[in-house]
């Protein structure tokens, strides 16, 4: 009864860190998404030069860890560039986000049966237009569950942020413990936290391919 | 109305198109059957250009085009109908969305007129009950007849059909053929491609045998069917009838 009271009491104590949780979260994929979109046009380029662009940036951000890069923005970017710690923190998220996102459009977009674009340059629609009217709606319709996937992985490495004083639930979580000596209570409301989330975004990609699925009802 | 010149295409080491030389008249209707690899299907990506070929020439109403010239090209594909043999509706879009498309999205035409043109020619392959439904609800030969419809719709110089009853259960054939046979007799320039040899004997002004990226032999159906003189054809057809 003790450690339910305890969890109790101290739920409030995370508040603003864990809207500092859903902020770089939330940061982090938006810029992760846009990334990703122009990461996924430059990945299905016949250019070699445009194509080797995606591959570098992949081949970098997939070969690093999250704590790595995390570091790079924080010890040195923040300092070159001027930037506070809370944007160079969603900055290291999004790009990171951004490598696995390009992959997951490239994928999608290149599962679309090349019939569609063939139908589509067919009835004279430019490249450009063949994308945006008939390619990218259905990839980005068969992109959600892999999207919905990395939204939740990017929730949970938003929780390395901590390691550079970005006060989110993990770190509030420590600091709290360091003073109160409740580990085990307060690491659980931190997990509370993410698991309220993630199920949250759960059911959000759910639904949203449930509205998207329109055509196959 | 449609000239092909000397046209040749190989993928890789695989010579598809050896040489082609057609010429097809306002209002004909030109069958082109073949065993499959014989460069039936490619001839025709050919002629709208989805195939590049490596050589020769093709003029679409007396207009040379230039395969470098990508608005020349998207011009020209907005004049040549092209129906497939899988159908290659939108699958996120309805049936009129997808008659509408190249209407409002190639040809700039407003909303409201593009809904009228579109009703006429769903009406045309009689699908008007089905107008709000998605692909995935039809069954192949009404997918089938939608797609001749969204290719209609543009007024096409020129209908290419690449093997479009070849992907239907055999039940459905017959309906969508019969849209095919009334176009013909409307006076619409055709080039089919296709294994229906009783449409080719009943529609066809002339009947092309291709193999082996070459035309063998080319006539009335009575010719082909009836007196072929090549032995290639004369095998190809006695296997199939």
């Amino acid at each position: 009864m003790e450690f339910i009271n305890v969890i109790i009491k101290y739920i409030p104590f995370f508040l603003p860190a864990a809207w500092m949780t859903l902020q770089i979260t939330i940061l982090g994929i938006i810029i992760g998404v846009l990334l990703g979109l122009v990461g996924a046009f430059l990945r299905i380029s016949n250019k070699w030069w445009i194509n080797a662009i995606a591959h570098i940036y992949i081949f970098v951000i997939r070969g690093t860890p999250l704590l790595l890069q995390l570091f790079i923005f924080f010890y040195v970017l923040r300092q070159t560039l001027s930037l506070d710690s809370l944007t160079a923190a969603f900055l290291a998220l999004g790009i990171h986000n951004g490598a696995y996102i390009t992959e997951i459009f490239r994928g999608s977009i290149q599962s679309i049966d090349h019939g569609q674009m063939e139908a589509a340059r067919s009835l004279g629609m430019s490249y450009p237009r063949a994308m945006i009217r008939i390619i990218l709606p259905q990839a980005f319709k068969r992109s959600i569950p892999p999207l919905g996937n990395q939204f939740i992985i990017a929730l949970k490495d938003s929780s390395l942020a901590s390691a550079i004083t970005i006060n989110e639930v993990l770190l509030q979580a420590q600091r709290l413990a360091a003073a109160n000596y409740k580990m085990l209570e307060m690491l659980t409301i931190a997990a509370i936290f993410y698991l309220f989330y993630t199920s949250i975004f759960t059911w959000l990609v759910n639904h949203l391919e449930e509205w998207l699925n329109v055509d196959n009802k | 109305m449609l000239k092909i010149e000397n046209l040749h295409k190989s993928f890789g080491d695989l010579q598809v198109l050896e040489g082609i030389e057609l010429k097809v008249k306002k209002s004909e209707v030109v069958v082109i059957i073949g065993a499959s690899g014989s460069g039936k299907s490619t001839l025709l990506r050919c002629i709208n250009f989805l195939e590049y070929s490596d050589q020769g020439k093709i003029y679409i109403e007396g207009q040379l085009l230039n395969e470098k010239n990508e608005r020349e090209i998207n011009q020209m594909r907005a004049r040549v109908g092209m129906v497939f043999q899988h159908f290659n509706l939108f699958p996120h879009k309805t049936v009129i969305e997808n008659v509408m498309e190249g209407l409002t999205q190639v040809r700039k035409i407003s909303k409201f007129e593009a809904k009228k043109i579109a009703c006429h020619y769903i009406e045309k392959v009689d699908l008007t009950d089905k107008e709000r439904v998605y692909p995935a609800k039809l069954s192949g030969g009404q997918k089938q007849r939608v797609a001749i419809a969204r290719a209609l719709a543009m007024e096409p110089v020129v209908m290419l059909f690449d093997e479009p009853t070849s992907a239907l259960d055999p039940e459905l054939v017959g309906e969508v053929l019969a849209v095919m046979k009334e176009l013909a007799r409307e006076g619409m320039t055709m080039v089919v491609v296709t294994h229906e040899m009783g449409f080719a004997r009943e529609v066809a002004d002339r009947v092309i045998f291709m193999d082996n990226g070459q035309i063998l032999e080319a006539g009335t159906p009575e010719d082909i069917f009836d007196r072929p003189q090549n032995e290639r054809s004369r095998a190809f057809l006695s296997a199939i009838i």
